[in-house]
This record gives structure tokens, C-alpha cells and sequence, in this order.
């Protein structure tokens, strides 16, 4: 082996711009900010080691337990929904028909929206006399007419598949002709009922939630862990809303390169759509759901924008993460900055991403041998 | 196997017709989705036309869209300032305006009062201005009835129609005045049917009819909020429209961002895919951690050095790249070198120039050429199209980037980018309540990227599949 190869000086070159960055701003930043930890330092003075009193310090600090319950509450819990949301969406929308590239663009619009452009806009459907509340009210009103629609549609496709299947066609549950014909048919049912005045809107229901300016959780009256904070629920939504179309369509391109014959050697099998979803869908896109919950996971705890738009729009506790926890300490308004506190909430939550990732690599690694 | 027993032809038709309604269900499918996707930012940019998107319950039917209203603010808009588009209050105006009433019968009628109210344009950065008063300048004149027509209201109440008309003039000299509030207030009992213009909200309990802007040209009444964003959110300073600004510097940051990415990226790039060397294998280590470890990690060192420079901390200072005091921070140059460490972007350019033929380089070695010609004039070159989808993608994040100019550009309000400028927009109006003004901000900053997207939807699109079949 050579001790030097010869484009050693060149290539040292070449990337010594990157370098200078990744030095400067990654290496240099990543050992301060622990040295910062172990100390007490206010931006200005300089800083006194003080050892781990910072860490100890974090957890009888009630501004910091709150972010760690809600970024893992977050976390968990929008991970959990988007990625099953994106990959059911992503399995109903796997067909080759035309035009799917429109659709395909039109889901992509809110991730390439910025955070704070969507951030406002839910703020301001989440007013108290916002879109959201008065869709829920319209639901709630018209809840009798939408369960007679639906019960209508089920009783009408079980007749419709019992039928063809006493005729001896292979009709699934969901055959699609069949409900075609239902739905048209519980559609023109329900008008004809409320024309004759059979079913009608309740008149006597409002929604007037707040989502914002209050300290309520949900469940009420859960265990301080589990209890998530309505204005967390809030941004929940939204986060959900942005990411699914992303991961949605991260699901389809794998889901494209499964062999339609699987599908059809399955249904001759006589295995159903919940099924064929369970034994060969799941299995099929594996990798991706690795992919996608590690993005994911990644980037809900280290959710950051939404908390700083929402601003004073929700109390701090409500919503406060543990990356807006970091900026808080550094940059507490009137107080003096907690440099080496904030520090060591970064450190935290450096540590929680790192367990993630080991996680991740772990269960890949079992499954590439599985 | 079953359906052996049919007429030959039938099974077939069967599954003809299963896949005709499958493909219909599945459009429909993706036309629900397609209205969850972009319905909340489709209902917020109609809403941002509307004079008060809180108005309960929300709506689509607005004024702002109906051509009635379109054709009567452009004529006012002539009247007012001999202009169709943005209207305005001008020496010599002379605007003609008509209401009509529903007087249930029993009730008295009586003339409305009309006037020129003193209000001042919107909240916070706004109402810090100097300004003149329409009220100053208008006048009134020749307030009349001029009709009665019995009728009957949609609830079958029987009453009349009773219609009025005057005209408001601006006698004299004077300054041109940007707006030209209205209130026309009615008795007890009368009902606001029409007017020349649709009022901007009923107040008193829909006694006053009251308009924003009597005179607004068609612009200046469809876009209303749109020009008030323009035109009411300046520096109390300088009284330099901060909107126009921030926009100015999100494309300035933006240009510079993306000039010092491709740079460096396809500068390392090229080393981590064509040169061999010691060291090659920590990097990407590094890389790799760089890309994991949370930018609240690295925000706290990042912001010292840009304030105070390299190493100064505990009074030792190794190096100082700039000046004490502030340093880079408020500055679109230190946002700009803080958000050059782009590790993703050196993968992309690294990607790319394996996927170049060696061959193409062996000609230029042959005549000589070192490592930097061969860069610079053969690989480079042939890179355009990485280049191309890296300054779209650069492009979207500087545009988008929230947290460092969060971080960084706190003051002046002049020296924000249009995600900072905006939470401003929401700290200042949102607590009055006015997301009109909100709302048209938020629009417009998100139409550049739009564009983007669409006329260049694969290099995103790849971008998402790229990630799903890498592992």
C-alpha cells in the first residue's frame, strides 16, 4: 500500500470548501454544543464548568418534561398514522390508468409548500370560528342523513354480491361494478327520504371547539405521559396532512414494481382484498416502511416550525418540543439565556434520533437475514 | 373452477364491466383525495379575496368574484381617480352611488345617513403611518330617494323597495387618498338589499352598511388584500414596502445559496467520485452523521460563530473571520455560509459524475490536462442536467427555509425573508383578527415555488421515487 496516493493533494482540494463547512459547522458545532452541556453560560460571560448539573437539572424542569412527552407523543403517534394512511392510499391508487400524473402532482402541492405557508393556513382553520369547526358542525348536523347513505349502500352492495354470487360470478365483497349501482342507487334513496321527510339535519348541534388557546388534553383525565394536548392534536393534523402524499408516493413507486400476478395468484386462491393487503402488500414494500418510519420518526421529533409560527396563538406548554425547548432556553425573551441547559436538551434529543436510527439498523439488518 | 355453466361471452362481459367500474372508483378516489390534498390551500387562497376570511360560517360565494361587482368597482374606480384599476379618491371626483332597502310594511321610512368615516387602514405596522383622511376631503351631496316598488321578501314578508342615490365629491384641491370608506346607516328595521358596490361587512346589527373602499377599482376590490399588503405593511422607518423587500431577499438569499451549493457540491462530488485518496472513507462517515444529528444541535455553536467568529470562546481567539459586535448575524451573507454545509447535495453531484463514462475524461488526460481543467471544462459541463435539478431543488429550500432565518434575521423587519416576514404578518394581524391580510401574504409567497413545481414536476417527483427504491 502506498502511503500517499497520488490524487491525494488534488482531491483534498477540491472538497476543500465542503470540508471547511463540515468542520466549522458540523464537528466544531457538535463538540461545543456538548462542552456547552457540561457548563453554565448565558451567550455573554464566560462560560464555568458545572459537570452533569444541567442533565440533572432537565428532568425536574416542567417546561422540559412537557417537550419530551409531546415530541414522543408526536412522534409516535402521527408515524403511526401517516405511514398506514400512505400505504393503504398508495394501494387503492395502484393501478396504470391515464392521467394518474396529474393526481400524482396535485397530492405532491402541500409538501412543496412551505411549513410556514401551511402553518398559517391551518391557524386559520383552526380558528374558533374557522373551516374546521363548522365542517365538524356540518358533519354533526347531517349525521343522520350521511349513516342512513351509508347503511342504505351496505344493505344494497350485500344484496347486489349475494346475487351475483347465487349466479355463480367470483364477486368480491367490494365488487366494483355492484357498487357503483349502490352508491348511485343509496344516493337517490337518501334524497327521496329526506324529501319525504323521513330522515332530516339535526338543527340543535354545535361545534364551537377551541383548538388553540387552551391547556385541555385529550384523553381527559389520562396519565400526565399519554395525555396529548389539543393544540398538539392540532398540529398533528397538519403534519399528517403534508406527509402522507410524500410517503404515498414513495409506497407507489415500490408498489409498482410488484408483479400483478402475485395479486391475481391470490385472489384465484380465493384470498380476499384485506388479505392479499396482509400477504403481499405488507411484505412487498418492507423496505420502504423502514425507510419511511425512520424519515418519519426523524423528522416528527425534530419538529420545530410549527411550534415557533404558532407562537403565542397556544400556550407554550401545549405545544413546546424538545427542539423548541433548545431555542426557548437559548433565547428566553426577557430571561438571561440557559446556554448550557438548552445544551443539554439538544444532546437529548441528539440521543433519542440516535436510538431511532440504531433501531432502524438493527431491524433492517434481521430482516435482510430473515 | 366456477361460472363454467354461461353462455359463452357473459363471464367475459362480466369482467369487462368490473374493470370499467373499478377504473371509475378509482378516479373517483383520487378526485376525493386530490380535493383533501389541495382543498385547505385552495379554499384559503379564495378566501384571502374575501374582506374578512373569518366571516362565519365560511363560504365560496364571494364578492370579490362576481362580475356585477367586478364591472361597478371598475366604473367607481373611474369616477373616483380616473381609475379602472386601482381606483381612488382624487380632486374633481365625482362618484355616483345607489342603495336599496326591504321595508317590511309598518315600518317608517326614513332617509339613511350617509358618511365618510375616519378609520384608519388595518392594524399594527399599518396604523403607524401618518395619513390622510378621506373624510377630510369628501362631500356629500344630493342624498335622495328615488324609488318604491312594492314587494315581497323571500321569507313572503310583504313591504317595499325603496331605493336611494347621492354622490360623493371631492371639491377643491388635495392630496389623492389610496382609500375611500363609506358607512350608510339605516333605520330600525330597514333591511340592506343591494348597492351599487356589495357592502364590505353590515354592522350595528346590519343597520350600517359600511365599505372599505367606495372607489376601488376592479384590482383594487378583487385583490384588496393583495394591495394592502403592498401598500399598508411598511417600515415605520423608512416607509419601505417590507413585503417587496423580503421578497427581494428570499430570491437574493436563494441566488447566492444556490451558486455556493452547486459549487461546492459538484466540486466534492467530483472528488468523492473520480479521485482516490486517504481519508475517502471517514468522510462519508462523517457525512452520514452530518445528516442525522439535529439542527438544534448545531445551532447553538453556529450562531456563537457567526456572531463572534472562530474559537473565541474563554477570551481565546485562534481566528477571527470578521469583525466583533454582531458579526454576521442580521446579515443575508451569514445565512447564506451557515446553510452552505449541504451534505445531500454533494451525494447528488457524486451520483451523478459515476454515472459519466471514464472514457470521456481520458481524451482531455491525454493532452494534459490536470484534475481542475478536467472538471471545469469536460465533466461540467456535461453535468447540466444534475445541475439543472439541483438549482430546482436548492431553490425550494432556500425559499422555504425556516429555521435558520428564524435564527438569524431578527431586525430589522427590512432584513427578513418572506417566511420570517410572514410569522411578522401573523404576530402583528393575526391578534386583531385580520387574516385577510395574512392570508394574500401567505398566497403570494407560496405562487414562485408553484411554479416551479409544475413546470418542473419530475426533478421533484424522481427526487421522492429516488428515495423510496433506495434501499
Amino acid at each position: 500500500m502506498r502511503a500517499r496516493s497520488p490524487d491525494t493533494t488534488a482531491a483534498y482540494l477540491f472538497l476543500l470548501p465542503f470540508l471547511s463547512l463540515l468542520v466549522i459547522f458540523f464537528m466544531y458545532a457538535s463538540v461545543r454544543a456538548i462542552y456547552f452541556s457540561f457548563t453554565d453560560y448565558d451567550l455573554f460571560n464566560t462560560p464555568t464548568w458545572v459537570g452533569v448539573r444541567n442533565y440533572r437539572a432537565l428532568f425536574s424542569d416542567a417546561l422540559y418534561l412537557a417537550a419530551l412527552r409531546n415530541s414522543i407523543l408526536f412522534a409516535t403517534i402521527v408515524t403511526a398514522i401517516q405511514t398506514f394512511l400512505a400505504l393503504v392510499m398508495a394501494t387503492v391508487l395502484n393501478q396504470r390508468l391515464r392521467g394518474i400524473g396529474f393526481f400524482r402532482a396535485a397530492f405532491y402541492v402541500p409538501s412543496v409548500t412551505s411549513s410556514v405557508v401551511i402553518t398559517l393556513i391551518f391557524l386559520w382553520l383552526f380558528q374558533r370560528r374557522g373551516a374546521i369547526n363548522y365542517l365538524l358542525e356540518s358533519v354533526a348536523r347531517a349525521a343522520p342523513i350521511l349513516l342512513t347513505f351509508i347503511l342504505l349502500a351496505l344493505t344494497l352492495q350485500a344484496v347486489q354480491v349475494w346475487r351475483e354470487r347465487r349466479r355463480g360470478y367470483p364477486a368480491g365483497p367490494f365488487e366494483p361494478a355492484a357498487l357503483v349501482v349502490s352508491l348511485l342507487l343509496a344516493i337517490t334513496g337518501t334524497f327521496t327520504l329526506q324529501a319525504l321527510g323521513f330522515v332530516n339535519l339535526r338543527a340543535d348541534v354545535h361545534v364551537d371547539l377551541i383548538w388553540l388557546q387552551t391547556s385541555a388534553t385529550i384523553p381527559a383525565g389520562a396519565p400526565y405521559w399519554l395525555s396529548l394536548p389539543l393544540p398538539l392534536a392540532a398540529i398533528m393534523l397538519q403534519n399528517i396532512f403534508t406527509t402522507i402524499p410524500t410517503f404515498m408516493l414513495m409506497y407507489l413507486a415500490a408498489l409498482q414494481d410488484v408483479p400483478r400476478s402475485h395479486y391475481e395468484a391470490a385472489a384465484i386462491d380465493g384470498a380476499n382484498a384485506v388479505q392479499q393487503f396482509h400477504r403481499i402488500t405488507i411484505p412487498a414494500v418492507m423496505p420502504v416502511t423502514f425507510l419511511v418510519l425512520t424519515l418519519s420518526l426523524i423528522g416528527t421529533l425534530q419538529m420545530f416550525d410549527q411550534v415557533a409560527i404558532f407562537g403565542d396563538a397556544a400556550p407554550l406548554r401545549s405545544v413546546v418540543t424538545l427542539a423548541y425547548f433548545v431555542y426557548n432556553r437559548m433565547f428566553p425573551g426577557a430571561q438571561t439565556p440557559e446556554v448550557g441547559f438548552a445544551a443539554a436538551g439538544a444532546v437529548s434529543l441528539a440521543l433519542l434520533t440516535l436510538v431511532v436510527v440504531l433501531i432502524q439498523r438493527r431491524l433492517v439488518r434481521s430482516e435482510g437475514e430473515g | 373452477m366456477k361460472g363454467e355453466g354461461f353462455p359463452p361471452g357473459t363471464l367475459e362481459r362480466w369482467h369487462a364491466r368490473r374493470l370499467w367500474a373499478r377504473a371509475g372508483l378509482v378516479y373517483l378516489t383520487m378526485l376525493a383525495f386530490a380535493i383533501l390534498f389541495l382543498g385547505p390551500l385552495m379554499f384559503a387562497a379564495l378566501s384571502s379575496l374575501r374582506t374578512d376570511p373569518l366571516a362565519y360560517p365560511p363560504n365560496v360565494v364571494i364578492p370579490q368574484l362576481q362580475p356585477r361587482n367586478w364591472a361597478a368597482a371598475a366604473n367607481l374606480g373611474a369616477a373616483g381617480a380616473s381609475n379602472r384599476l386601482f381606483g381612488g379618491f382624487a380632486p374633481g371626483a365625482d362618484i355616483a352611488f345607489e342603495i336599496g332597502y326591504f321595508v317590511p310594511d309598518g315600518v317608517t321610512i326614513e332617509t339613511p345617513t350617509v358618511e365618510v368615516p375616519r378609520r384608519r387602514p388595518g392594524a399594527g405596522l399599518g396604523a403607524v403611518m401618518a395619513i390622510e383622511y378621506a373624510a377630510d376631503y369628501a362631500r356629500i351631496q344630493e342624498l335622495r330617494e328615488r324609488s318604491r316598488t312594492p314587494s315581497r321578501a323571500a321569507d313572503s314578508t310583504p313591504g317595499t323597495i325603496v331605493r336611494y342615490a347621492f354622490r360623493i365629491t371631492y371639491p377643491g384641491s388635495g392630496p389623492t387618498l389610496d382609500r375611500l370608506p363609506l358607512d350608510i346607516t339605516a333605520a330600525i328595521g330597514m333591511r340592506y338589499l343591494d348597492s351599487t358596490l356589495s357592502a364590505s361587512r353590515l354592522e350595528r346589527r346590519g343597520r350600517t352598511a359600511s365599505f372599505d373602499h367606495a372607489a376601488p377599482g376592479v384590482l383594487g376590490y378583487v385583490l384588496r388584500n393583495y394591495v394592502r399588503v403592498f401598500h399598508e405593511v411598511r417600515s415605520p422607518s423608512t416607509r419601505e414596502s417590507l413585503f417587496l423587500a423580503w421578497t427581494g431577499n428570499s430570491f437574493t438569499f436563494a441566488f447566492w445559496r444556490i451558486l455556493v451549493t452547486l459549487l461546492i457540491a459538484s466540486m466534492a462530488g467530483y472528488a468523492l467520485a473520480r479521485l482516490r485518496f486517504r481519508g475517502r472513507e471517514l468522510i462519508f462517515i462523517l457525512v452520514l452523521f452530518a445528516q442525522m444529528v439535529p439542527l438544534q444541535v448545531l445551532f447553538i455553536s453556529n450562531y456563537l460563530v457567526l456572531r463572534d467568529g472562530i474559537l473565541s470562546v474563554s477570551g481565546f481567539t485562534l481566528s477571527s473571520l470578521w469583525g466583533q459586535g454582531g458579526g454576521m448575524l442580521n446579515s443575508l451573507t451569514g445565512l447564506v455560509f451557515v446553510t452552505a454545509l449541504n451534505a445531500g447535495a454533494v451525494f447528488i453531484m457524486k451520483q451523478f459524475f459515476e454515472s459519466i463514462p471514464r472514457e470521456v475524461e481520458e481524451a482531455a488526460m491525454i493532452d494534459g490536462a490536470n484534475h481542475w481543467q478536467r472538471y471545469w471544462n469536460v465533466v461540467l459541463p456535461m453535468a447540466r442536467p444534475a445541475l439543472g435539478a439541483l438549482t430546482i431543488l436548492t431553490f425550494q429550500g432556500a425559499w422555504n427555509d425556516f429555521f435558520w432565518p428564524f435564527i438569524i434575521l431578527t431586525s430589522p423587519e427590512t432584513i427578513k425573508t418572506l417566511p420570517i416576514g410572514l410569522l411578522s404578518f401573523r404576530n402583528t394581524y393575526g391578534a386583531v383578527g385580520d387574516w385577510g391580510l395574512i392570508l394574500a401574504g401567505a398566497v403570494m409567497s407560496a405562487v414562485p415555488v408553484l411554479i416551479l413545481f409544475f413546470v418542473f414536476q419530475k426533478y421533484f417527483l424522481e427526487g421522492v421515487s429516488f428515495g423510496g427504491g433506495r434501499e
